[in-house]
């Protein structure tokens, strides 16, 4: 059951120009949550930003949460700000999770940008439940590639990637993806800019294999009273659209079209 | 205290409404707290079908206040009496059933349906819906079609029928006359004022329809005096005021300028508590300002002589 709930500001550790990690304590609504489902997040800030942001949990555990958060606009460079100490509202765990890792199922992860904090979260949960997973990251530049340590800590494969070649294999993530598929036949996971979400449930359809996307589009309130976060259903679906906070934000590929 | 007021035949538990469209069908803010305390809970439109909505972005933030073009998507009146209506019926509140239709015909069926449903305490009209046959143009903003539509409607229910004015008009008063002329028991003032926004990097508008309707704190100011100017005109006439109620004081606000009763909207997407925390700052400022009875704050704005 969502809850409403004050969380305290424990750490907020920059990871590279306008990449942060927000660590929160008094977290205990969260017990039990999955990777995959999120919170709604806002700070003091009067009327203006007016509505909640909503990230995906990087962690959650004993009583604390992680957020890995990108600062694009006024909210998250408020939350940019954060003093250790400061208060946050939270409302949360929201949607649907990534499913749940299992040993006899093979998950490839995709992650771009900031799309890597459920499925970070995810491959940790994997490998503690004897499952195995591969990751798949790609950025614009090395700078962007952020939290590989605790990346390589995981212990499962990894591949990085960068546009500019300045790490790892140079090029897309779908392009290194492809070239392990042809070795393998396991279920995808993506996270991420919608191109490239795009671009792995094409490759999923044409090598026929399962694949779950999660849709991070704009949200106003996350418990499915405003509708503002449609997404459109595929083709012949019963309904014309799913709802990203309470359908979601994963979704089976089948279900949904990618704006 | 006393925080119950009345307002045409209800009998409310508190001034604080939620506004349709902000509040769902109710059960998805009952974990949030005990919605008795409301004084009603005014539903999401339903029209006769349901409708899917408009395509996305339908929302977008703006500076205190937010555009939205969804579409007044919603599950049909036949559904919603089916599955919303029975956990509406034992929340212990007013349920206000909010409805709209795309021709003038579909709005009398559509409220003639609704009466028949077990469990609804009155119904709103929204008027801010394009009329197809006058080019598109709002039913809400033609005084004599909103007279007609108001005296359709109130034929076909026993219930009390408020009509929710648009304030995209340059006369608000003389809306709200008409709709009183129709037989309006009621008016809810305001619904949300027609805006745009436009990504300037992207040099295209930032919502799908291009247009919306701006809601929260921004609109406010423009809400407080409509009610203000519709309460002079009629001042027997119950007003439920509705635009940008973010506190206690707001509430205040709302009633001194004349309303009955306030309805909260945007704010419940911020904070899903929202209209509780607001009852209990209301009662924390009566208490403070020594006031026994809301009742005594409707329509008490003093306005100096000259003003
Ligand atoms: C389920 C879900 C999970 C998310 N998880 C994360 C996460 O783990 N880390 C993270 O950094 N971000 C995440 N996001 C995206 C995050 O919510 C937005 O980046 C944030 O709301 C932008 O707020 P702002 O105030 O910074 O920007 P605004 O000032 O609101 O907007 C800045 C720009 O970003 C665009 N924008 C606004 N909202 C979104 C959005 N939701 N997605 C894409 N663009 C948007 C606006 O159109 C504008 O151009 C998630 C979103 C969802 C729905
Ligand atoms: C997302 C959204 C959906 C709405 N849907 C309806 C609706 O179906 N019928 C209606 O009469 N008003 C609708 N409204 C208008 C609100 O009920 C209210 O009049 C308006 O938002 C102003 O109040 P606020 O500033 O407190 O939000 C909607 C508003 C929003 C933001
Ligand atoms: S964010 Fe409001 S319905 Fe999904």
């Amino acid at each position: 059951m969502p809850t409403e709930f004050s969380a305290r500001v424990l750490a907020n550790r920059a990871l590279a120009p306008g990449l942060f990690v927000l660590e929160l304590a008094d977290c205990e609504p969260l017990v039990g949550c999955l990777p995959g489902q999120f919170v709604m997040v806002r700070g003091e800030w009067g009327r203006d930003p007016l509505l909640p942001r909503a990230f995906s949990l990087l962690s959650a555990r004993h009583g604390k949460c992680e957020l890995l958060i990108k600062a694009l606009g006024r909210g998250s460079r408020l939350l940019e700000r954060s003093a250790v100490g400061a208060t946050l509202q939270l409302l949360g765990p929201l949607g649907r999770p990534f499913p749940v890792p299992r040993a006899e199922r093979r998950d490839f992860l995709i992650a771009g940008g900031v799309g890597l904090a459920p499925l970070l979260w995810h491959a940790e949960e994997a490998v503690r439940a004897g499952a195995k997973v591969e990751l798949f990251y790609g950025a614009r530049q090395e700078a962007e590639l952020v939290l590989r340590e605790r990346i390589e800590a995981t212990g499962c494969r990894v591949q990085f990637t960068t546009e500019d070649g300045s790490f790892g294999r140079p090029g897309r993530v779908t392009a290194a993806l492809q070239a392990r598929l042809d070795e393998e036949h396991p279920t995808l996971l993506t996270c991420g800019p919608n191109a490239m979400m795009r671009a792995v449930v094409e490759i999923a359809r044409a090598r026929n294999l399962a694949c779950f996307v999660s849709v991070e589009g704009e949200m106003a309130c996350g418990i499915g009273a405003c509708l503002g976060c449609a997404v459109q259903s595929a083709p012949g679906a019963a309904r014309a659209y799913h709802y990203a906070c309470i359908d979601g934000p994963v979704f089976d590929a089948l279900q949904v079209v990618l704006p | 205290m006393n925080l119950r007021v009345p307002f045409a035949t209800l009998d409310c538990a508190s001034p604080i409404w939620t506004a349709s469209g902000t509040f769902g069908y109710g059960r998805e803010f009952a974990p949030y707290f005990d919605l008795a305390r409301l004084g009603a809970i005014a539903t999401k439109g339903i029209s006769p079908e349901a409708r899917a909505g408009n395509p996305v972005p339908r929302i977008c933030e703006t500076a205190s206040g937010m555009i939205n073009s969804i579409g007044l998507e919603n599950v049909g009146a036949e559904s919603f009496g089916r599955d919303k209506l029975p956990f509406l019926r034992q929340s212990g509140t007013n349920v206000i059933v909010n409805f709209f239709g795309e021709t003038f015909d579909e709005y009398v069926a559509c409220a003639a349906s609704l009466d028949a449903l077990d469990g609804v305490a009155a119904l709103e009209m929204n008027v801010s819906c394009p009329n197809v046959k006058k080019g598109g143009v709002e039913f809400g903003v033609i005084p004599a079609v909103l007279t007609e539509l108001t005296r359709a409607c109130r034929s076909v229910t026993k219930r009390p029928l408020l009509v929710k004015l648009t304030p995209n008009t340059g006369d608000i008063v003389a809306l709200a006359r008409a709709a009183v002329a129709g037989g309006a028991d009621g008016l809810s003032v305001i619904n949300t004022v027609s805006a745009m926004a436009i990504d300037a990097r992207r040099r295209r508008p930032r919502i799908a329809t291009t247009y919306g309707g701006l809601s929260g704190p921004a609109i406010k100011p423009i809400a407080l005096r409509m009610v203000h100017q519709v309460h002079t005109a009629l001042p027997e006439v119950p007003i439920s005021g509705i635009g940008g109620i973010a506190s206690g004081e707001d509430v205040v606000e709302f009633l001194l300028a004349g309303a009955t009763t306030v309805q909260i909207g945007t704010l419940s997407f911020s904070e899903p508590s929202a209209a509780a925390r607001i009852l209990d700052e209301l009662s924390a400022f009566m208490e403070q300002e020594r006031i026994s009875d809301v009742r005594e704050l409707i329509g008490a704005l003093v306005v100096p002589a000259g003003c």
